[in-house]
């Protein structure tokens, strides 16, 4: 089998991503995937070197996907990297791994509308839409989301990481 | 008649590009087409950071968008390929499947909306292309840029997956560049064209490989003789513009690649000076490309 899985969930994973069994390490996919700057080679696949590590979900390395689709549409295999790679990155958020840039961001959008924050450089902005001869920004319609994300489960999920 | 359009704006552009939004406006109502601002909107929401996390929030606050534009009896415009790539997967996903949009119906009820479908969603790309046209566009421009060569980046999420999409070739898309041509300006043949910007890298945990990246995309632009750059996705500009003008204080050569948004290409074709399409606002300058634009 072309990727190593030595340890002892190594079942379970391909289980549930039976795809993975089927990778060449061909290396097809790290040559048009950004994530090849950041240090994987052609022996060391993007693929390998997520599902080498004891817990793929716990490997930092799955928060540099960019979801762009590249690896899905040119591997010759269908292995479809990226399908693997968001399935962990939901394990991994679901088990409190997920890293502070997501989780932050995640927090941002439930309560201002926005995805990063603005409000403590309100002024700032608002002088620099005016130049540009914009209407300044204020608040969202934050009630709404917060409604949404009570019915979902994930205010109540992110208010769980807070108090940990 | 003008037609009109529900100008979602998403965060980016609003927050930190303003100077993109004013030139939209300028650009489209010159078209005779009308951007209208709707206060209802959010976050799209972002796609790599909450919909892989959470994918029915992230649908149900999508689809809530687009209920409000619906609502409103108006189309959705964008400027952003994240915000795309989000609202195009709401009511793709949606649309094809009963069972979710009674469920995400449910989980939005409460909001006072509910999900159609009758909002159609592009990005300003095919807004240009389809509403108006290249035959409308090469009359509007008056100043054309045929002293520029001009590296295109089109992105990746507006083309991918291209089932969903649907609007070029992944691996080797042309769009960007016959409207670069429609401006007057000579598309430049570059080594990885469809490369990512790297965005994800410099936000979600390596700062070093998107200055790599970087380096190389750039790097290959230069080689290809481009004067400057284009985009039409707000992280992709910040990322080529911030981005760069960091890089380019650690060990990256200095490019000085000016970025600039496809939107403002046709403003400054269409007659519009530097300042009027808010080059004051880059990190990157360079004055052989401002000069370039003087004597267009
Ligand atoms: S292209 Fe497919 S088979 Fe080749 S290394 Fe990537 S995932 Fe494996
Ligand atoms: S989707 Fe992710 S893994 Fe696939 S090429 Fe893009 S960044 Fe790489």
């Amino acid at each position: 089998m072309p990727i190593s899985l030595e340890y002892k969930a190594k079942n379970e994973l391909l289980q549930k991503f039976p795809k993975i069994e089927t990778c060449l390490k061909c290396n097809t996919c790290a040559l048009v995937c950004p994530v090849q700057y950041a240090g994987f080679s052609p022996t060391n696949t993007y693929v390998n070197n997520i599902f080498s590590t004891q817990e793929p979900e716990k490997n930092p390395n799955i928060w540099l996907c960019a979801s762009c689709h590249k690896c899905e549409e040119i591997c010759p295999y269908e292995v479809k990297p990226l399908e693997v790679i968001e399935a962990l990155k939901d394990e991994a958020f679901e088990k409190g791994y997920a890293p502070e840039a997501i989780r932050e961001e995640i927090n941002q959008v439930l309560t201002t509308g926005y995805a990063f924050p603005i409000f403590q450089s309100l002024h700032f902005i608002n002088r620099e839409r005016e130049r540009r001869g914009l209407k300044p920004l204020g608040e969202r319609k934050v009630g709404e989301i917060k409604k949404i994300a009570g019915k979902t489960g994930l205010e109540n999920k992110m208010a769980g990481w807070k108090k940990k | 008649m003008t037609k009109k359009y529900a100008f979602f704006r998403g965060c980016f552009v609003p927050v930190r590009l303003p100077h993109i939004e004013a030139v939209a406006q300028k650009v489209f109502s010159d078209m005779g087409i009308s951007l209208v601002n709707l206060d209802d909107f959010t976050c799209c929401p972002e796609p790599v950071g909450v919909g892989i996390n959470d994918k029915m929030t992230w649908l149900s606050i999508a689809a809530r968008n687009l209920a409000v534009a619906e609502e409103n009896g108006l189309d959705i415009i964008t400027v952003c390929n994240g915000c795309t790539y989000t609202l195009r997967h709401a009511s793709h996903a949606l649309n094809s499947n009963k069972q979710l949009r009674d469920k995400v119906n449910g989980i939005i009820s409460d909001t006072g909306h509910a999900y159609k479908g009758n909002a159609k969603v592009s990005h300003f790309l095919e807004v240009l292309m389809n509403d108006i046209g290249t035959r409308k566009m090469k009359s509007a421009v008056k100043y054309p840029l045929s002293k520029l060569t001009i590296a295109t980046h089109t992105g990746c999420h507006i083309l991918s997956p291209k089932e969903i999409m649907e609007f070029d070739n992944p691996f080797d898309p042309t769009t960007l560049d016959e409207l670069v041509m429609i401006l007057g300006a000579t598309p430049a043949d570059y080594d990885k064209k469809t490369l990512c910007c790297g965005w994800a890298l410099m936000t979600y945990g390596s700062r070093e490989g998107a200055y790599a990246l970087l380096k190389d995309k750039l790097g290959n632009m230069k080689l290809a003789q481009a004067d400057c750059l284009t985009v039409v996705c707000p992280q992709c500009f910040y990322q080529f513009d911030m981005g760069q003008w960091i890089a380019s204080r650690k060990d990256i050569p200095q490019y000085n690649l000016p970025v600039l948004f496809y939107l403002q290409l046709l403003g400054l074709a269409m007659g519009y000076n530097l300042q009027e399409i808010g080059y004051d606002s880059h990190k990157v300058k360079n004055p052989e490309f401002e000069n370039k634009i003087k004597m267009r």
